[in-house]
């Protein structure tokens, strides 16, 4: 456990420049959304400002996830760690931890930007807390899913196709047609779409344990894949 | 009894999903470590070196045959927690060396309590515990290097891997290298080395296997393969100075009447020594020997000694590798 842990950090520390400016991105969007020289900021400012946060770490958990593999096996660091002992499973699940441990803290970062606006809109601060678990939930199966993906294809290949994953049922959506339910991310993301503050808006907690369930299952598909892959193969 | 790394017929195939070629990397590779021995491995470039320490340790999997580390199958991640391994060119983390070394044993499943301990003798080992807190980027490559084997010996493993450990330290570290490991091998742990130097493989090694395109060439002990069993050396004395040829200016004298001129045997240049104290120094070929030493005593000379002709590891894996046009 303890090894996981630091792995995940290790993949968050490697990132740490990324990171910290998307932890900037959130604070000065949520500046942009609260106006500084207005007493109040609109509705419409509120909520499109916590729906955006909750789509951008979900594509950049995507982005990040899809890199890692490549990153490492080029850089050859991941010999050494491979070479203790740690299953190629273990390695998986460490990137995802370490997604998820970033979309916690940006989660937390941007809900608590999100209760400063509404806060400033006099609005309850309540549904933001209930969209916080979605988000993690939409950041992890992002990235299960670019892991995957990204075990047998080029990162670029792999961030592309998890984005599209996600956007493809976006037409059945529109048709209310019940197929997309099925289809990974997409939940959480037509869930983000109609967050509102008002309350009648409350999460879907079912499509939340879906979503949980696919992120692992997609991490054992990974796995699979991943301990039958040449580590050691000079990238091109 | 199983060895304590174990390759049985082991196939090593590259392909490519765009490419139909196929490059076999290890052909019907066998091999089985002996427990506590320091053993050289050598071939040159793109002989299957690294792809037999890299299928050792589950980076790979073979295309054909088994093997076995520890008495588990190659791959099993729990068994690599007692070995340690250093990568050729080692890649680190841009952290302090100590960070570091606390990092790759938790990844070994070692207690905090031991694992602390432990770094601070494996930094004093290594000679660098005054470097202990700075981040190894900032550390030259030797350093880096010493690190890496850091790295290898943190969980105190029963079998070291190393690719090329010597490979970028200057003449003092290396030799502190070795004694390292003679030092790792006396506590009993088994040493599994590939190296270019041969030098350094003839002086450490106990056993010696040379690969070459994926083959295993040689395995024997180093001794027996550096004592050539078709060459002998002769030291003699006592014979007449008119029994030594010069057959010309360039060339080196030889005994009159012995048939040195065999290819491949060498004749020593016996003017370094005849004259000082009458002792003639020359090869025969095994199958000359007995008329060599019959020639010497009917010249009325006294036979000193005869030797097998000690070769150097560098001649031996030349011979090897057909590589000797090249060096030339």
């Amino acid at each position: 456990m303890m090894s996981l842990v630091l792995m995940a950090a290790n993949f968050l520390r490697q990132r740490r420049w990324p990171v910290l400016l998307l932890f900037l991105w959130i604070l000065l969007t949520a500046a942009i959304a609260g106006d500084f020289g207005r007493s109040h900021t609109a509705l419409d400012d509120v909520v499109f400002h916590a729906q955006q946060q909750a789509i951008y770490i979900c594509i950049f958990s995507a982005f990040l996830a899809a890199d890692a593999l490549h990153t490492e096996r080029k850089s050859r660091r991941i010999l050494l760690v491979l070479a203790k002992a740690v299953s190629r499973g273990d390695y998986l699940l460490a990137v995802l931890g370490g997604t998820g441990m970033l979309a916690v803290v940006y989660a937390v970062l941007s809900a608590l930007c999100s209760i400063w606006l509404a806060t400033r809109t006099m609005l309850p601060s309540g549904p933001v807390w209930e969209l916080l678990p979605l988000v993690v939930a939409g950041a992890l199966i992002s990235a299960s899913t670019a892991v995957f993906l990204s075990t047998f294809l080029n990162p670029y290949f792999a961030t592309a196709c998890t984005l599209a994953i996600f956007c493809a049922p976006i037409p059945f959506h529109a048709l209310r047609h019940p197929a997309w339910i099925w289809l990974p991310g997409f939940p959480m993301l037509a869930q983000f779409l109609q967050f509102s503050f008002r309350p009648d808006w409350s999460p879907n907690w079912m499509s939340v344990g879906t979503t949980l369930l696919e992120a692992l299952v997609f991490w054992l598909l990974a796995s699979a894949i991943f301990e039958r892959r040449d580590v050691a193969v000079p990238l091109e | 009894m199983p060895g304590i790394l174990d390759y049985t017929h082991v196939v090593k195939d590259y392909t490519s999903l765009w490419s139909p070629r196929r490059v076999r990397a290890l052909d019907d590779f066998s091999l089985s470590l002996e427990r506590g021995e320091i053993f050289g491995f050598l071939g040159p470039n793109g002989a299957g070196k690294t792809t037999a320490i890299h299928l050792a340790l589950g980076f790979m999997r073979p295309s054909g045959g088994s093997g076995q580390m520890l008495g588990r199958p190659f791959g099993d991640a729990k068994t690599r927690a007692r070995v340690g391994f250093l990568a050729e060119n080692v890649a680190l983390y841009h952290r302090p060396a100590r960070t570091l070394l606390r990092f790759y044993g938790t990844l070994s499943g070692m207690r905090p309590a031991r694992l602390r301990l432990r770094c601070r003798e494996v930094l004093e080992q290594i000679g660098l515990e005054a470097e202990a807190d700075r981040s190894v980027e900032k550390l030259s490559r030797g350093m880096q290097q010493r690190i890496g084997l850091a790295q290898a010996l943190i969980s105190d493993p029963e079998l070291l891997i190393l690719d090329e450990p010597t490979s970028a330290l200057d003449p003092a570290a290396r030799a502190a290298m070795r004694e390292l490991l003679l030092e790792c091998n006396r506590a009993g742990k088994t040493i599994f080395l590939s190296s270019h130097l041969l030098s350094e493989i003839e002086l450490i090694c106990h056993r010696v296997g040379i690969l070459s395109r994926g083959r295993l060439m040689k395995l024997g002990r180093t001794e027996d393969l550096l004592v050539s069993r078709d060459r002998y050396e002769i030291v003699a004395r006592g014979m007449p100075a008119g029994s030594i040829d010069q057959v010309s200016s360039d060339s080196a004298p030889q005994v009159r009447g012995l048939p040195l001129a065999v290819p491949q045997v060498r004749v020593l240049p016996l003017d370094t020594n005849l004259g000082r104290d009458g002792h003639v120094q020359f090869t025969v070929a095994a199958a000359s020997q007995r008329e060599a030493l019959e020639r010497v005593w009917a010249l009325g000379g006294e036979v000193l000694s005869v030797n097998p002709v000690r070769r150097t590891l560098e001649e031996v894996f030349l011979e090897l590798t057909n590589h000797k046009e090249a060096h030339a």
